[in-house]
């Protein structure tokens, strides 16, 4: 093994790190997976558990334990106050395996914040450039929705039928009509019929627990066994990398890893390195892979790794429509969200936000929560409420600004010996203002529905709904930016970023699918020069 | 290898069928865990008829449903609070304490009562205490069989082969 130099090293196996093994394997290349994690077969996945079947009835993340092992605990901190929040998962398949896979496309016009609005940087790369990426990564990993024919959120060319509204949308739809805002099919990447031998979605509302029959799309449920069946893939799992390793030349030769079982340091090579181990991550490595050539940190001549950190915003609010209360209860678990609210308010900063309806699923009543009171009326309130539930929740734009960032701290070590990553991060006025905008749209929405509000959207925003991005940054100028369009890091090139992390700005909408086009595009950058001699 | 519709429509449900069987297993283990009879770790045998009461006045039997008491709800309490940190626990112990020591004089349904008036601006330290009590009423009761399925009758979690959205013209115009 210690001889072995792999063609490609890719490091992460979420929705960049699976887009980006496919595509490499199937191009040719002899890819070495690196996953921190394991595999959690869907057998084990406990979506479908009720939580009387469960130890703790489903608290404390409980469904999700398998995903987050707890040697995670004590290798990160937080110096923030803003109450924001990383998700920083260890399985194989990164987030793809509990999300709730809402994809949507960056507009034009999110790739020219600077052109357009005098504020954050363009991205180096346009959507034109990006749109046939979508468009394949659509139909790779099977897209249920419908094009509205709206300029801020583009559309390919076809989807599956998306999944049709539940009561409480159809009335959020009437209403939000009236004071001109759209409601629309959510996109999601999610079969609703059979697709890419994987079967429809039985709409049981687990999407983010775990979908154990692959309907959403997911690395190990869609990409790795495409990568398997080119036999170049070799898969290695509990592979916590350390740093990325340079030879004299300063190009990357290999990555340092331990093993989280044998808690042995091994030396993998590989000729190129892709980094894919999302946005917290991603920095930390960089930066922790500090050498004389390098020694702020690889690929960081510019000082802005680790900087930008950015991701959404938002809040929920939960209301209890009257004209669904005390109708019979029936099954109305479907995907999570089927009603998706774009951005309408499209002309000002602030109005860079959209809501996706009633991801929070229907088994438990939330409203008893904020319910007063006890007893025998509590409990009838409670029960003729609930088939009005709807949940409005709110995502919007964060402003990428260099003094919000992921360092590194070498006096405080994770089990392994790893520095920890340490996140500083402040909301912008800018940041404010969009919620406050987002705040009052789900006022005006509710005053406008006949019901219940029993949770309002909080004073001040919480984040990042697990949508962080920006650490390493694309752009033009070396001196500004970490990676060029191709997600190539500009010092290393055979480095490259194709997770969250590669954003130069972000949007209200959700990233994953611009990671996935972003990875697809990289890898067949990496595949032709490869057979150009250059890589 | 791209498998065709036929092939495909062969494969699906076996697959569906089996992977069902996975997960149910999965999940039945983890019940028979979840169903083996429970020991108290924190709450005195005092404190169990205590909280027990309580929550049951909270969330009570009625001609509809079973109430607390029979979701189990204070083993519920008992094993979150015995797996939370001490200041959780001496927070526990001392409101029981002061809430014994009330009903001395008071019955229940009184003191709840009295209790729930400041529900939305708690200021002592049993005020303080109500909304945690009724959380964790709540969260025992609707997370139990009974409360999921005969109280709410909750009819998802399920395999379903369509979703069949809003028929209700009404909702639409």
């Amino acid at each position: 093994m210690a001889n072995v130099v792999y063609d490609v090293a890719v490091i992460g196996s979420g929705a960049a790190g699976g887009m980006v093994t496919k595509t490499l394997c199937e191009s040719g290349a002899k890819v070495i997976l690196l996953e921190a994690g394991v595999e959690v077969p869907p057998s084990k996945f406990r979506s479908h558990c009720w939580p009387y079947e469960l130890k703790y009835r489903g608290y404390r993340s409980e469904k999700q334990e398998p995903f987050y092992p707890p040697d995670l605990a004590g290798s990160f901190r937080s110096e923030s106050n803003e109450g924001v929040s990383v998700d920083r998962i260890r399985v194989l398949g990164g987030r793809t395996l509990h999300w709730n896979a809402v994809v949507l496309r960056y507009a034009p016009s999110d790739f020219r914040e600077h052109t357009l609005q005098g504020m954050e940087d363009d991205w180096p790369i346009s959507y034109e450039e990006l749109a046939p990426y979508y468009e394949r990564v659509e139909q790779m990993i099977g897209v249920c929705g419908q094009d509205d024919h709206l300029e801020i959120l583009p559309a390919g060319k076809s989807y599956m039928p998306p999944p049709p509204f539940r009561c409480s949308e159809q009335i959020l739809k009437r209403q939000a009509a009236k004071l001109g805002i759209p409601v629309i099919p959510v996109r999601k990447a999610l079969n609703t019929r059979p697709n890419d031998n994987r079967p429809a979605c039985h709409y049981c509302g687990h999407c983010m627990d775990g979908c154990d029959v692959s309907a959403i799309f997911s690395t190990p449920g869609s990409m790795l066994p495409k990568a398997r069946e080119t036999g170049n893939l070799t898969l290695r799992q509990n592979a916590l990398a350390r740093e990325i390793l340079v030879d004299t030349n300063g190009l990357a030769r290999g990555v340092s890893i331990v093993d989280r079982i044998t808690q042995q340091d091994e030396e993998i090579r590989a000729r190129i390195i892709v980094v894919c181990c999302a946005t917290v991550e991603t920095a930390r490595l960089l930066l922790n892979s500090r050498s004389p050539r390098f020694p702020a940190g690889l690929a960081n001549s510019s000082g802005v790794v680790g900087r930008y950190l950015n991701g959404h915003l938002g809040d929920s609010a939960n209301l209890y429509l009257d004209e669904l209360a005390g109708t019979p209860p029936k099954n109305i678990d479907g995907c999570l969200d089927h009603a998706f609210i774009p951005r309408y308010k499209t002309k000002t900063p602030a109005g860079a936000f959209d809501f996706q309806v009633n991801y929070s699923g229907f088994m438990f009543p939330f409203q008893a929560y904020s319910l007063k009171g006890f007893g025998s009326t509590f409990k009838d309130k409670v029960r003729a409420m609930q088939p009005g539930y709807l949940m409005l929740g709110g995502f919007g734009k964060v402003m990428a600004r260099a003094e919000n960032r992921i360092t590194v701290d070498p006096n405080v070590k994770d089990r392994y010996g790893i520095p920890i990553a340490v996140m500083h991060f402040a909301y912008s006025d800018l940041d404010h203002a969009v919620f406050r905008e987002m705040r009052a749209t789900v006022d005006e929405l509710c005053a406008s529905l006949k019901g219940e509000v029993m949770k309002k959207m909080r004073d001040r925003p919480g984040g990042f709904a697990s949508h962080e991005v920006g650490t390493a940054r694309m752009g033009t100028d070396p001196r500004t930016s970490v990676l060029n369009s191709f997600c190539q890091a500009h010092d290393v090139k055979n480095l490259f970023v194709t997770d969250g992390s590669a954003f130069t700005t972000s949007s209200e909408k959700n990233p994953t699918l611009t990671i996935l086009a972003l990875s697809l595009r990289a890898s067949e950058y990496i595949a032709q020069q490869r057979r150009l001699g250059e890589l | 290898m791209a498998l065709d519709r036929r092939t495909l429509l062969q494969i699906i449900p076996a697959a569906l069928a089996a992977r069902r069987l996975l997960a149910q297993s999965h999940c039945s283990m983890q019940a028979e865990q979840a169903a083996a009879p429970y020991q108290f770790q924190f709450f005195t045998p005092d404190e169990v008829t205590l909280v027990d009461n309580l929550m049951e006045h909270i969330i009570p039997a009625d001609e509809h449903s079973p109430g607390a008491h029979a979701a189990r709800a204070v083993e519920f309490a008992d094993l979150m609070i015995a797996t939370s940190p001490d200041y959780v626990k001496q927070d526990w112990r001392t409101a029981l304490q002061l809430v014994a020591a009330e009903l001395k004089t008071r019955s229940i349904e009184d003191w709840l009562v009295g209790i729930s008036q400041n529900e939305d601006d708690p200021q002592t330290v049993l005020e303080i205490f109500f909304p945690m009590l009724k959380q964790m009423t709540i969260n025992g009761y609707y997370s139990s069989a009974i409360g999921i399925h005969h109280d709410l009758h909750y009819q998802g979690n399920t395999y379903v082969q369509s979703f069949e959205g809003c028929q209700h013209p009404e909702h639409q115009s």
